[in-house]
């Protein structure tokens, strides 16, 4: 009994230094004559302060999923799901937060004092909150000595992460009609799903990515970076990562998390490669298109990766081997690709006089002018061009590994496999790359 | 899931969007969600299915060109704002922040249905017909433009195959479609780089989440290289092989279903309502002509209502994982 009566005062404590707290910087602008001074000190009693508490937590409410995040103007339900009741499964959702999450409170940010009020830790490690939510005796106690009201404050407080009514959408909302039976023309054989915000997900996703970009061990890999220096862990970038502003300049009227972050939300990009049709000219007053292949970006940082890899003798492992696979197959598709782009020039511009290319490559590089080349369209049908396109590839590709001092020679490979005992490692490598190559050609010869 | 249920393939060549929606979910931004491409194919099924009798079961989306309307340089992006019109009343409409995007893309719709058993002399129409009706249609939000003369995409026109009986023959027809869709490429599904990539995080930290997962496949590593017998070091970033992204695939439930008419201001009173957030997994850009078949390709949306959870599905994986 004496314990609980501890319990109670250093609660009592707690909230009387809280309340004072926030009275005194209400009070600092204003002068000990002003009106209003007189009137914030009577409202900021203990008693007279928790009853309005009391009644404003209903103006406000604890959730994971918003919908105001989704429209400024929608308004409807809210909810709160604690992550651990989630279905598990492999895809990233809010459920994946059953190791520990931040709650976000919608409603009147005019009462959201009552919130921080209400996340007050004791010294047990408890908050307010969960103290009411427990039904707490001496929280109870510590609220007001007439036993009806502190019950009914009681109640009130622990009302915050109760649904707030009848559930509702809007129209603002995001309705989505989902086919769940047979027939998508029968009107009823849909759900409507109602999407909301994963507040409390979106807010530990922005909390770690603004660790990654400016947090202390972050700094510090960088600052090593600039200096040429070693760093335990390194650091990591989010390429074309996006901010969203939630709220507009009142992002407190979304929520509470939401005002913390400065209304920002960040948003990770899945953007496709891209390539900038504009910059695409023909390729005159040269023989061959692959040293502007080898400027791609995309290209450059594949081969400079793989000589990296390869001359690094990585461990003889699965992944090790599915790397290097991955690489080469890159810069055949880079390839593919890169041919493919000159698709798009309008046929027969290999036919400009300032044309210097082999003709294999126009072959390759410039399809569409047989349609009205027929003198072209022979020479093309009889070439074996996708099997030189291939020689060509090889031959670059083994200069670009010569460059790094790796022992490749013959573009073929074959010889090399004869003469040199090779471990198994660099077989199964240059037998990939044999396949790639020979698909490259498949590919090529497949008009 | 090798016995795949289409009979043919409905190609709607290189369409223009201007437009198009490109924050596909509250936490990825970029191309649309594969779900926009699956909502079109449902509606255009409604549209066309009187007329032509084709069954919609999946799309397959190849993306030629992208131009998002950000600004540039920083270290983040921004979007650019339209201003929008005022209220009924005349005071500003709140700020909702919209991402644009322009898009030319492929898509390729795997169907089946009674529609396939027509004369093959009429498929060029039926898919003309399909194109015609897609293109008074939203496609992720974004309006369809049509093709300027000269341009490739003025000479190619819709085609609606069908995918023959044997593996050899679907193959064939496959492959000589992929090689029209270059350059592009094609959007195929991960899951399983993001699964891989949580049980390899949690061999040295057992804590490790799917969350780590995620954002550890979604970001560019930067690490020092010590090179050997000197005190030089070089810095490199690495990123896992392939262009890996992280994507939105569909939605997990909040709550149980709820009877019809339950929830006040539904869209329609007539269905159950469920409300639901957004999943994410680990999508891949590869060039088509690395798909092995259409199944590859194509996303199928699937409905788990006991689990709560409805995404859309695709068989890269499930194909590949032999290699």
């Amino acid at each position: 009994m004496a314990d609980l009566e501890s319990q109670s005062q250093k609660l009592r404590a707690l909230i009387a230094d809280f309340i004072q707290g926030r009275l005194a910087t209400k009070l600092e602008k204003l002068a000990a004559d002003d009106p209003k001074y007189a009137l914030l000190t009577a409202q900021y009693q203990y008693d007279a302060w928790l009853e309005s508490a009391a009644r404003r937590v209903g103006q406000i409410q604890s959730v994971t999923h918003t919908l105001k995040a989704i429209h400024p103007d929608a308004k409807g339900s809210n909810l709160y799901v604690s992550p651990g009741t989630l279905t598990a499964h492999p895809l990233l959702g809010s459920h994946d937060l059953a190791g520990g999450f931040q709650a976000d409170v919608v409603g009147n940010a005019a009462a959201l004092d009552v919130y921080k009020f209400l996340k007050l830790t004791d010294e047990r490690g408890n908050t307010l909150l969960e103290l009411a939510l427990a039904d707490d005796a001496a929280l109870k106690a510590a609220l007001s000595k007439d036993a009806t009201e502190a019950e009914q404050w009681l109640a009130a407080f622990a009302s915050l992460l109760g649904s707030d009514g009848a559930l509702a959408s809007h129209p603002q909302a995001k309705q989505i009609y989902w086919l769940t039976g047979e027939d998508p023309g029968n009107d009823l054989h849909y759900q409507v799903l109602a999407p909301l915000y994963a507040s409390s997900l979106a807010h530990e996703v922005f909390t770690r990515i603004n660790q990654h970009r400016f947090g202390e061990e972050a700094k510090a890999a960088r600052e090593a970076r600039r200096n040429g220096h070693f760093h335990e862990t390194g650091y990591c970038d989010y390429p074309n990562l996006a901010v969203q502003k939630l709220g507009g300049t009142k992002p407190q009227n979304i929520s509470q998390l939401n005002s913390e972050r400065g209304g920002n939300n960040y948003l990770l990009a899945s953007l496709p490669p891209s390539w900038d049709t504009s910059l695409l000219s023909p390729p005159l007053k040269t023989d061959s298109v692959f040293k502007r292949f080898g400027r791609r970006p995309a290209v450059r940082q594949t081969v400079k990766a793989l000589q990296g890899f390869l001359k690094a003798e990585p461990p003889k492992n699965l992944r090790t081997r599915e790397t290097r696979f991955s690489l080469t197959s890159t810069l055949v598709d880079e390839l593919l690709q890169f041919g493919a782009e000159f698709w798009e020039l309008s046929p027969g511009w290999s036919q400009h006089p300032d044309c210097r290319l082999v003709e294999e490559e126009i072959f390759w590089l410039d399809p569409y002018r047989a349609k009205s080349d027929l003198d072209f369209a022979e020479r093309r049908q009889q070439a074996d061009w996708p099997q030189q396109i291939r020689e060509r590839f090889a031959n670059w590709l083994n200069a670009q590994l010569h460059k790094a001092g790796l022992p490749v020679g013959d573009p073929e490979f074959a010889q090399w496999q004869k003469e040199v005992k090779l471990d198994d490692d660099w077989r199964h490598w240059l037998k990939h790359l044999q396949q790639e190559l020979d698909q490259l050609q498949k590919e090529l010869s497949h008009d | 899931m090798t016995n795949s249920p289409e009979t043919g393939l409905l190609v709607v060549p290189r369409i223009k969007v201007q437009n198009a929606n490109c924050i596909s979910s509250p936490m990825t931004w970029g191309f649309p969600a594969i779900t926009a491409f699956t909502g079109l194919m449902t509606a255009l099924e409604r549209k066309t299915h009187g007329h032509i009798g084709l069954q919609f079961l999946s799309v397959g989306v190849i993306c030629h060109h992208f131009e998002a309307q950000v600004t540039q340089g920083g270290y983040t992006r921004a979007f650019r704002l339209t201003r929008n019109p005022v209220d009924k009343d005349g005071s500003t409409a709140a700020i909702v922040e919209e991402g644009r995007a322009h898009l030319e893309i492929t898509l390729v719709f795997g169907v089946a249905g009674q529609g396939m058993a027509a004369d093959p002399q009429h498929y060029a129409q039926m898919a003309q017909y399909c194109a015609d009706t897609l293109a008074t249609m939203r496609v992720a939000g974004g309006s369809v433009l049509p093709a300027k003369p000269g341009t490739r995409a003025f000479y190619q026109k819709p085609q609606l195959v069908s995918l023959g009986d044997s593996a050899e023959a679907r193959h064939k027809i496959f492959r000589t479609l992929s090689r029209q869709w270059l350059p592009g490429f094609a959007l195929v599904c991960r899951d399983d780089l993001l699964q891989a990539r949580l049980e390899e995080l949690q061999q040295t930290n057992p804590a490790a989440s799917r969350l780590d997962a995620w954002l550890d496949l979604s970001s560019l590593q930067i690490k020092p290289l010590q090179q050997q017998g000197t005190d030089k070091v070089q810095w490199q970033a690495r990123r896992p092989p392939g262009w890996l992204v992280p994507i939105p695939v569909g939605f997990g439930a909040l709550s149980d279903p709820y009877e019809p008419g339950q929830v006040a201001n539904a869209r329609d009173p007539r269905v159950p309502f469920r409300f639901v957030e957004s999943l994410y997994s680990i999508g891949q850009w590869l060039s088509p002509h690395r798909l092995e078949g259409h199944q590859q390709l194509l996303w199928y949306p699937v409905t788990l209502p006991g689990e709560g959870l409805y995404r859309c599905l695709n068989e890269f994986t499930v194909e590949t994982s032999h290699i």
